[in-house]
């Protein structure tokens, strides 16, 4: 019949018809764009919360939206950012036996006080047995050169931590009023953590709160331990001074209240915040006036000031609002005080925002920014070529070809992460130092950088990078020397056996290399490491893994040989979870196992600090002592490169005195997107308003 | 179909296996794929056997050779070397035989599962061929992807277990098949005659029955090893497959994915050598096919 | 055939009580455990992941946890590990775009595969016949993945043609029929590819039957009648040969929300595809549960709707 054989040929026909013209539409769309910039990642946003987001795609979004107390500025000094101010104090009570003996060590101390500002003193008041020294700088060594001038010997402060099954509510309260005798100064609670510091004697205490909470609270998952802290309570204090005129995104005020809000939102633990443990120091957090917010830590933790970097939320839109609610409702339309506010997530597709006209520090260029999600590393480089995204992460083997080229912009730094192999040091094959350090001279870092990063990348000397401001230059890296390699093996007692390979009492070197699948670079150090292995006697098997898998059957329980694997750090110093020896457990991070006496003492010192050129000084001793050490084999820190489509932007910001500084995008210490909030497009400089 | 020109005449051969051999014969296409088959039966085998010997040729396709990566293909490396600078072509060929290990192997374990189920079920009937029918019905419900990769997890990629997985869930097509062959020749008339002279079960399934069935699941399963290639294939790019420093089909696009964009051999080889093994796979099938069908409808 | 309606229901049932409890347990007993919290953070302390583990009772028996599952997917609060959302509301999201590839998809393939098998059957054995069925077992021996790669490098890289997502981001369109031409382009894209194999088969099983069909006794007695050779083709033995066609189609019912997980990355298209993969990866128990569910429960009425209309267009079947 006709007309059945015309549909069966024409609907075909009027398919491709159709898809023909829709190419010949699309692909004379006009290319003018939108003020508008483009941001392509392959992972998609989990929230836009960012209390409770941890991925980077989520941090991109939340950065521009919204704001913390304080933020990095382009040379990476704290500054500002919802505060315009901040100082820093800090109380230290020091306890005596008597009122007699408080009073004679503060006289003491004041005849041989020399230089009360070098140590930062600024008053003293002795209440009945104690001794308050009050302090313009926050840390333990002032506290301990004052102390050593009182002549009479303090009573010793110890501290106790507690976490338990259920919330502590008033347990500890309850504690203190039923055992005088323990002699308790301080207690604080938040949830199911707990902490108490007192005089009497440690035993005795710790078994009587033992046996007291587990009737309270119960005894499953009751965990008691022994906190590391000076004999004396030292309470550093931050007071912020808020911003002027800020204004949420829907036009509500920003005040204090926001900030404790979020404090208390940190600590929920139906909020599930992964930031949380960076505020578990906090005793209190208040806010005596709308534009001042006072915290009080319990003792010197000198992270904690970046820590306010943190995103602050909108009190008024959560308070009254169940958390669990808080994925469907504020998690997927979020409200902040920053440059740009939310406008549109479509999911799996895009994430939109647009300007905020009435942004704290003047009024951005760009109508908006689209936040793409495109998972797939080709189709990601595509839409960067042909300009649907603005910018693009360079894969090492393209850089040449982009640098060469002159429509582009390139910036390039090292990252603030390196990759290694982690020798599982319970294995007592790796214990030997002479073994893990013939173990680093026998692979070729030099080589792999040429070849897996293509030359952009450096040498690792241990736990820092070189972008960070306390990272010690003066390490020496391990050279390739395996000549060097066997003899040391061989002085380890390690002897070649009938096939070459190194033998020792009986046992062949041969172990298990393992890493996480669907990680080029990962893949090709193990291949490297292998051959540069193989070639002094080691027998090495590869395995990969999915990574879900390779955490936790391998990487969280401790069974494993070797690992290769990376650590992506922020700006901070604080490496007290990869290398103390109490954080060897399953589940913890340091994962190989590294226990050494004098690191954790350092680890801890550094956090006590505050002091710039001191936490230099301890940073640079850590940093070799981990290196010589070698629990690592510390291979390379590679260098990331970004690329722009050089006409695509340009910069136009605030200077000094009210001016507008105009100026290409250019490379910071913080990165190219520094001024994010200060880009605009070329061709709507008409629209510029200054 | 194709129809030369009529054949000459001979003595018709006496088995029905002989006449379909004839049939196959007449197919040019048939003919040259079957080829193809064992051109690369044979290329498999024997690079496995160099393998084991510890012979490379041309080279080794595991020596990494770091001056020479990502090199287009050249007068030393026919098919250009990969980001470590091992040869595409070693590689290519030392993969062949994981690639077409998995496809026959993986076949044989599911032509195995699903004769005795659809035996089982056709044969027998009533309740128990309900109640099988209705356990492959779920069977079906579960995304493939998501059984493998669990099996995949659990009992590691290692060649062995990858066979038995793909084996695993691809049986259910033979069992269908080989369960409505089964109903069918059951009720035919020399298996109701070899019953009335009592013969027992399992002499009438194998003696009688399965011969007649044999040229259907010998499509089947032709037919399956493609399928399995490329499941196979599809696997490794995904990273479940078999591990690296082995070479298969499937893990050197994956790897070479990366690279797409600056080293276009990395991809076009292995994805060419995959399309052509499915491809002679399924055009032999194919022809197999019709040489069985003709007899069947002569019948 | 109302008996028979219901009692398939009832196995149905039953089946997929069955079916959601064997595949969680091989969720759930699959090594590896959710972990949302991206690569070995160091901030996330143990408390934090004890409240996690407790909010979606990981630490209870399997048996108290599959019916957690169960209770949550029914009253419609089931959450995603992964962000705390509704799964269903996630699946919701997705299924549109999804529905409109495999649509999409399944129009290409049916409309060609039967342009293709009829073309097939009607010079059946002459050259052009053997060339389109080399070109369809061509068609079915490409790997996907790599034709997409090869694809997606040409249109962008050579065309420069905007390929990715739903739509074009970043133009402003002048008329709705724009808008609509850029929608409809990036659905064809993905779903040509996908259909790629779907041509082939359908081309081969039409062609298939068509000839077996005009192999029949009534064909042959239409043209000894001396009916017109096009009438004898497209009114007789085409309309007998697409009756498996109609009947295959129950079984496409799960095929429509099924996703295709690497084409749908290649192109950014948002479908259910990466949201079943991602969710296997990040071990994602309530999401794959879900999933498996609605899978299951449409391959099951899919398997009804194909008996049914079986037995429909051929009345010698009786429903037993």
């Amino acid at each position: 019949m006709p007309r059945v054989r015309t549909l069966i040929v024409g609907i075909p026909l009027l398919l491709t018809a159709v898809t023909a013209v829709s190419l010949w539409s699309v692909a004379r769309m006009s290319s003018d764009k939108k003020n508008e910039m483009y941001i392509g990642s392959i992972g998609e946003p989990t929230t836009l919360n960012p209390l409770q987001a941890a991925d980077s795609a989520a941090a991109s979004v939340t950065g521009v939206i919204f704001n913390g107390l304080l933020k990095y500025n382009a040379d990476l000094v704290i500054e500002g950012d919802l505060a315009s101010g901040w100082s820093l104090r800090q109380r230290s009570t020091f306890f005596f036996a008597s009122p007699e003996e408080a009073v004679q060590a503060a006289a003491n101390m004041e005849s041989q006080l020399v230089d009360r500002a070098a140590l930062h003193l600024q008053k003293y008041t002795v209440d009945g047995d104690r001794l308050v020294l009050e302090l313009g700088m926050p840390g333990v060594s002032d506290s301990q050169k004052l102390a050593a001038m009182f002549g009479v010997a303090p009573r010793a402060a110890k501290t106790i931590g507690i976490t338990a099954p259920k919330p502590l509510g008033d347990a500890l309260k309850d504690f203190a009023a039923q055992n005088p005798a323990a002699q308790i100064v301080r207690v604080w609670f938040n949830g199911n953590l707990g902490e108490l510091v007192f005089l009497g004697d440690a035993a005795i205490v710790r078994a009587a709160l033992e046996k007291f909470l587990s009737e309270r609270t119960g005894q499953e998952g009751l965990v008691l331990e022994d906190i590391v802290a000076p004999p004396f309570l030292a309470e550093p204090e931050v007071i912020f001074t808020l911003r002027e005129g800020v204004r949420w995104q829907d036009g509500a005020p920003f005040t204090s209240r926001d900030v404790k809000f979020t404090y208390n939102a940190l600590m929920d633990d139906r909020v599930a915040s992964p930031r949380k443990s960076d505020y578990e120091l906090v005793l209190s957090l208040d806010a005596p006036d709308e534009r001042t917010v006072r915290v009080v830590y319990r003792r010197p933790f000198s992270p904690a000031l970046e820590s306010w970097m943190m995103s602050v939320l909108p009190a008024h839109l959560l308070e009254d609002v169940a958390p669990d609610q808080w994925p469907l409702t504020f998690n997927r339309a979020p409200v902040g005080t920053g440059p740009f506010k939310f406008a549109e997530w479509k999911t799996n597709q895009f994430v939109r925002v647009v300007r905020n006209d009435d942004y704290f520090r003047g009024r951005p260029h760009l109508d908006g920014i689209v936040f793409r999600v495109l998972p797939d590393p080709l189709t990601l480089r595509l839409a960067f070529e042909t300009r649907q995204i603005d910018f693009w992460g360079v894969d090492p083997w393209a850089v040449g070809s982009f640098r060469k080229d002159d429509r582009f912009t390139l910036f390039s730094a090292p990252s603030n992460s390196y990759n290694y192999i982690g020798w599982n040091l319970r294995k007592p094959m790796f214990q030997d130092l002479r073994v893990r350090e013939a173990l680093a001279h026998a692979v070729n870092v030099d080589q792999m950088i040429r070849y897996v990063l293509y030359g952009y990348g450096e040498q690792s000397t241990g736990i820092f990078t070189p972008e960070m401001w306390f990272f010690n230059p003066k390490v020496k890296p391990f050279i390739n020397d395996p000549e060097k390699a066997r003899a040391l093996l061989a002085e380890a007692g390690w002897k070649p056996g009938a096939d070459g390979i190194l033998e020792k009492d009986g046992q062949r070197f041969a172990f298990t290399l393992i890493t996480n699948n669907g990680n080029a670079i990962r893949s090709d150090i193990a291949t490297l490491v292998q051959a540069d292995l193989k070639a002094v006697g080691i027998e090495v098997t590869v395995e990969m893994y999915e990574w879900a898998v390779f955490i936790k059957n391998f990487v969280n329980k401790g069974e494993f040989d070797a690992v290769v694997l990376g650590w992506a750090l922020g700006q901070g110093y604080d490496q007290f979870q990869i290398w103390h020896s109490s954080q060897t457990g399953p589940d913890q991070l340091n994962m190989v196992g590294y226990k050494s006496a004098e690191a954790d003492r350092l680890l801890q010192q550094i956090r006590e600090e505050f002091d710039r050129d001191t936490i230099i000084k301890l940073c640079g001793e850590l940093q070799q002592l981990i290196y010589d050490d070698q629990p690592y084999l510390f291979l390379f820190v590679p260098q990331g490169t970004s690329v722009m489509w050089k006409d695509a932007f340009r910069v136009r910001r605030p200077g000094p005195d009210g001016t507008w500084i105009d100026e290409p995008v250019k490379m910071t210490k913080a990165g190219w997107s520094a001024y994010l909030e200060w880009f605009y497009r070329p061709e709507y400089a008409a629209q510029l308003e200054n | 179909m194709i129809t030369t020109a009529p054949e000459p005449i001979e003595a018709a051969p006496a088995t029905p296996g002989g006449r379909v051999w004839r049939r196959f014969r007449a197919n040019k296409i048939g003919m040259v794929a079957m080829a193809m088959v064992i051109v690369l039966a044979v290329v498999a085998i024997t690079f496995f056997i160099l393998d084991r010997l510890g012979i490379p040729f041309p080279m080794d396709p595991d020596a990494t050779n770091l001056e020479r990566k990502l090199l287009p293909p050249n007068a030393v490396n026919w098919l250009g070397t990969d980001n470590l600078g091992r040869d595409v072509l070693s590689r290519l060929l030392n993969g062949a035989y994981i690639s077409l290990t998995v496809g026959f192997v993986a076949v044989f374990v599911s032509l195995f599962i699903g004769v005795v189920v659809g035996a089982v079920a056709g044969y027998i009937g009533k309740w128990v061929d309900n109640l099988i029918m209705r356990a492959v019905d779920a069977l079906m419900c579960f995304p493939t992807f998501f059984l493998i990769l669990t099996a995949v997890a659990l009992l590691g990629p290692s060649i062995f277990n990858i066979i038995f997985v793909i084996g695993l869930v691809s049986w259910t097509g033979t069992a269908r098949l080989v369960r409505a062959e089964f109903l069918t020749l059951r009720e035919s008339s020399y298996v109701q005659a070899a019953r009335a002279l009592g013969q027992r079960g399992w002499k009438i399934i194998f003696r009688h029955i399965l011969p007649n069935a044999a040229a259907p699941i010998l499509v089947t399963a032709v037919l399956g090893v493609p399928e399995a290639i490329l499941a196979e294939a599809g696997l490794s790019f995904l990273g479940f497959g078999v591990q690296p420093p082995q070479a298969t089909w499937g893990n050197i696009i994956a790897d070479g994915k990366t690279y797409i964009l600056d080293a276009w051999w990395l991809i076009l080889f292995p994805g060419l050598a995959i399309l052509l093994a499915a491809l002679s796979f399924y055009l032999t099938g194919d022809a197999l096919r019709q040489a069985v069908e003709t007899r069947s409808e002569r019948q | 055939m109302t008996a028979f309606i219901i009692r398939r229901l009832l196995v149905s049932v039953v089946l997929l009580f069955f079916i959601s409890v064997i595949s969680f347990f091989i969720i759930t007993l699959t090594p590896g455990s959710p972990y949302p919290w991206g690569e070995l953070n160091p901030k996330v302390s143990e408390e934090v992941k004890r409240v996690f583990r407790e909010k979606f009772h990981l630490d209870r028996p399997l048996h108290e946890q599959y019916a957690f599952i169960m209770r949550d997917l029914f009253t419609g609060d089931l959450r995603s590990i992964k962000d705390e959302r509704p799964v269903l509301q996630k699946i919701g999201e997705r299924l549109p775009a999804t529905l409109v590839l495999n649509l999409g998809a399944l129009a290409l393939s049916l409309s060609f595969g039967l342009l293709l098998g009829i073309y097939g059957a009607k010079h059946a054995g002459r050259p052009p016949d053997v060339i389109t069925s080399i070109i369809a077992f061509i068609f079915i021996a490409l790997p996907g993945f790599w034709v997409s790669y090869l694809v997606a490098i040409a249109l962008v890289d050579w065309a420069a043609v905007p390929i990715l997502g739903t739509h074009t981001i970043g133009v402003a369109f002048t008329d709705g029929a724009q808008v609509f031409l850029d929608r409809w382009w990036h659905v064809m894209m993905p779903a040509s590819i996908l259909a790629i194999g779907g041509i082939a088969v359908q081309s081969r099983f039409v062609r298939a039957s068509m000839i077996e069909t005009l192999r029949e006794d009534y064909i042959r007695t239409a043209r000894a009648k001396g009916l017109d050779e096009n009438a004898v083709f497209y009114r007789h033995a085409l309309r007998n040969s697409i009756r498996p066609l109609i009947t295959g189609i129950g079984m496409l019912l799960p095929a429509l929300i099924s996703g295709a997980v690497i084409i749908e990355n290649i192109f950014a298209y948002p479908g259910m595809g990466r949201l079943g993969y991602e969710a296997v990866l990040e071990r994602d128990y309530p999401t794959l549960v879900a999933l498996n569910f609605v899978t299951a429960a449409l391959v099951l009425l899919g398997n009804l709707v194909a008996d049914l209309l079986y037995a429909v267009v051929d009345p010698r079947v009786r429903l037993e």
